[in-house]
């Protein structure tokens, strides 16, 4: 992403990534605007956070660059709002001073990078990159993740059950004994899973039962 | 003849007729004789001729005593009527002399006659009187005795010249004692004469001259307190005489102007004193002064012979009599140690604005440097994005310029910005232009975008379109508003429940005022503080000189405009002053 692109317009699909610039200084938009476009890369800018909220957001990976201090609402506020809408997208904050408690705030808050203006070109664009990445990957996990929500949906109840039991690491045995059916009724139970979460073997199967949040207690009730 | 004296005159009178008596006795007894001699029968003639005789000297006689006793009544008369006039003529003299004795005693006068030595021969009732003497106490006294000590030896030396210059009147005052040791001043006209026997006397006539001396003496002193009260408060008095064109001065406008003292002066020589510069302009004063008849009042400098300013303030009244042939009576004050101190004062205050400038200016040093590192990281960016243009194959070109142009304004941006820090921390003359209220708000506003973010405060602007020009020190003004504009920042600083919002409006409130308003929605301003805001050292705040307000007062008010503070009908407080607008330009 870093590099130079052969020809930026091949990357203008649907799938480019976008970089979201909100800053209220007119300059400083242009300024990286004019960066990310040199590099090739798709950016849209905002003077407020209230603007770039009414703007409809393309489902790509993308990454916000947010000036600390903005009017009304400051930076690490808004960050704070866009995680309690469910809105997660990697934000790089940029500041005019360094101020440590600050970046802590916005580090914790799962801030990908801040950057004290004038910061180098090339920190931006790394961090733009690392964010971008960053995006892409939760959004591959959070396809996956909905691959599997709709798998488990097709589960039965007590397929589900089965499901918690086994990738708990329980024996067949021990799990018709606990919920009171055959071994055997066990086993079909198992085969059936398998087959409608798409599971390769038994620790892709944990894996997926990690994934999906699911351990014994959330099975059934234990006796 | 008659003797003269009327006693001896009467005396022989009675003689006279004792004469004549005796004289007709001895006729009758020559008679009896010649009847006794011739005998009883006589010849006849003879005996006639006897008796004849007889009887003609008898009858003679008796002819004789009756003319005699006529004579003698008419003389009696004629002498009890001269005795009659003589009584009168003496008793008019004695009744002359008494007055005249009258007159001498009692005269408001008083009168002394002294020998050579001093002693008193004579002196008057009137005068033994106002000295509480009685005359038996003076008479045969020396007359120093009614002198106090120290002027003892000047009656001596008085006296001493009258007597050489005998004849001649000589007039003094002198002061006197009273026998009950009170003082009294007299004015004494004196002359020395000879008497008969060739002794010379002194005749002092003397008259108590008390009153008028302390009159003299008390308007000598309230002279003197005059002179004194002109000399303390530097204020001379003059008249000025057109005719003439003469000044008549007191002592303390000789001494203003540097001039000895002389009964008048040359108005042509006083205006050689005052500074070329001011000069015409006085001269236009007087002379407008004089064709109207009216008071005048004005202020100038005098070069006074050592190179040396004063600076004088005359106010003269017109005098509306001008029969003593003063058309013009006036006070000029020395006002140089006063517009010194003026002077000295605006310095101290101009040094103190500076202070509070700098002390604002250092702050807000995050927000300024905020305000200078936004269009550097701008410009930084920009070269970095133009930089990447012309790497590319082909650069192109379009962009890297429009990106150069960015960089451009972006520099120059951040130049001003520091121009205006500068402006601001420089001590400047006071220096009025008509400049753009708008402008000078815009101007602060930026400096303070980054204080305004730090304490969460927004900033709305409502300024008037089009307002005319204010006449203006534009550092000054700024000076005024980013001090509103901080104050209604901290005020805002305790509020958590409502947004912290500062309003700065502008506009017209009259046709020659401009209104700039800075509105909080702070903590207010309790009323019982609200009048010691602009106090110089009040404070509501932990930090701070508390001169910020009482700085911004006097601006304003040396822009002719005011300062004032009120309240919000919702929370906070309203900040507003007013400027005169600059029309002369416009219109």
């Amino acid at each position: 992403m870093t590099g130079r692109p052969a020809s930026p317009q091949t990357l203008a699909s649907a799938e480019e990534p976008v970089v979201f610039v909100i800053d209220d200084d007119a300059s400083m938009r242009d300024a990286l605007s004019n960066l990310f476009r040199s590099v090739g890369l798709r950016v849209e800018v905002f003077g407020s956070a209230h603007e770039f909220l009414q703007s409809a957001l393309p489902n790509v990976a993308s990454c916000l660059i947010l000036d600390i201090r903005l009017p009304r609402l400051s930076g690490l506020d808004f960050q704070a709002e866009l995680a309690k809408a469910d809105i997660r997208i990697p934000i790089i904050f940029m500041t005019g001073h360094g101020d440590i408690p600050m970046t802590v705030r916005a580090m914790k808050a799962g801030a990908v990078d801040f950057l004290t203006k004038p910061f180098r070109d090339q920190d931006m664009l790394d961090a733009v990159t690392t964010a971008i990445e960053r995006d892409r990957i939760s959004r591959d996990e959070a396809r996956v993740l909905s691959g599997l929500h709709a798998c488990f949906a097709t589960l039965t109840p007590r397929e589900r059950e089965v499901m918690a039991l086994v990738t708990a690491g329980r024996m067949n045995k021990q799990i018709a004994a606990e919920i009171g059916i055959a071994e055997i009724t066990v086993k079909i139970h198992r085969g059936h899973i398998m087959r409608k979460m798409a599971a390769k073997s038994l620790p892709d199967l944990v894996r997926m039962a990690e994934m999906l949040g699911i351990g014994p207690a959330s099975g059934g009730p234990q006796t | 003849m008659l003797p003269m004296m009327r006693n001896q005159t009467m005396k022989s009178w009675r003689s006279a007729e004792q004469w004549l008596l005796g004289s007709m006795v001895l006729a009758l007894a020559v008679a009896a004789f010649i009847w006794l001699v011739l005998g009883p029968a006589p010849a006849a003639p003879a005996y006639l001729t006897a008796v004849a005789l007889l009887i003609a000297s008898f009858l003679a006689s008796l002819v004789m005593m009756r003319l005699v006793g006529a004579s003698r009544r008419q003389i009696e008369a004629a002498l009890h009527g001269r005795a009659r006039a003589e009584q009168h003529a003496t008793e008019a003299l004695r009744h002359s002399e008494a007055q005249w004795k009258e007159v001498f005693e009692h005269n408001p006068v008083m009168y002394f006659m002294v020998d050579a030595a001093g002693t008193v021969l004579s002196v008057n009732t009137f005068g033994a009187a106002q000295l509480g003497y009685p005359l038996s106490e003076l008479l045969g006294q020396s007359v120093l005795k009614v002198f106090p000590a120290e002027e003892q030896h000047a009656a001596r030396s008085n006296v001493a010249i009258c007597l050489e210059n005998i004849g001649q009147t000589h007039s003094w005052e002198i002061r006197k004692v009273r026998k009950d040791g009170s003082a009294l001043w007299v004015r004494e006209n004196a002359k020395a004469v000879r008497l008969l026997d060739g002794q010379p006397i002194v005749l002092i006539a003397c008259e108590d001259i008390t009153e008028r001396k302390q009159a003299e003496n008390a308007l000598r002193q309230s002279e003197m307190y005059l002179a004194e009260a002109q000399r303390l408060s530097h204020t001379g008095s003059f008249g000025w005489c057109a005719n003439s064109d003469e000044l008549i001065w007191s002592e303390e406008t000789f001494r203003i102007f540097g001039f000895d003292r002389a009964p008048s002066m040359k108005r042509a020589t006083v205006i050689r004193r005052i500074h070329p510069d001011d000069r015409a302009r006085v001269l236009r004063t007087t002379k407008r002064a004089l064709s109207d008849r009216k008071d005048f009042e004005h202020g100038y400098r005098l070069l006074m012979p050592d190179g040396s300013v004063k600076h004088v303030h005359v106010r003269a009244h017109a005098v509306k009599d001008t029969s003593s042939g003063i058309d013009f009576v006036g006070a000029v004050s020395d006002v140089t140690a006063r517009k010194r101190a003026e002077a000295e004062l605006h310095e101290a205050q101009r040094n103190l604005a500076h202070v509070t400038r700098v002390t604002a200016l250092g702050e807000l040093a995050a927000s300024i440097a905020h305000e200078v590192n936004q269009p550097l990281a701008a410009v930084v960016t920009n070269a970095a994005a133009c930089l990447r243009w012309l790497d590319r194959e082909p650069a192109n070109l379009k962009e890297a310029r429009g990106i150069l142009q960015s960089i451009i304004n972006d520099g120059n941006r951040a130049g001003e910005v520091i121009q205006r820090v500068r402006g601001l921390a420089n001590k400047t003359a006071n220096q009025k232009a008509p400049l753009q209220i708008n402008e000078v708000v815009n101007e602060v506003v930026s400096l303070v975008q980054h204080e305004l973010f730090s304490h969460r405060a927004a900033l709305r602007l409502e300024l008037a379109p089009a307002l005319p020009a204010v006449l203006a020190d534009r550092i000054q003004l700024q000076q005024v508003i980013l001090n509103l504009v901080i104050n209604g920042i901290e005020a805002m600083q305790p509020v958590k429940d409502r947004p912290r919002e500062l309003v700065i409006r502008t506009r017209q409130d009259e046709p020659r005022q401009i209104l700039v308003a800075v509105s909080d929605c702070g903590v207010g301003v309790a009323a019982e503080i609200a009048d010691r805001l602009f106090d110089a050292f009040f404070t509501t705040k932990s930090s701070g000189m508390g001169m910020g307000l009482s700085i911004c007062r006097s601006i304003v008010d040396a822009h002719g405009g005011r300062l004032s503070v009120s309240g919000n009908v919702g929370p906070g407080a309203t900040f507003e002053f007013s400027l005169p607008s600059h029309q002369e330009d416009s219109t």
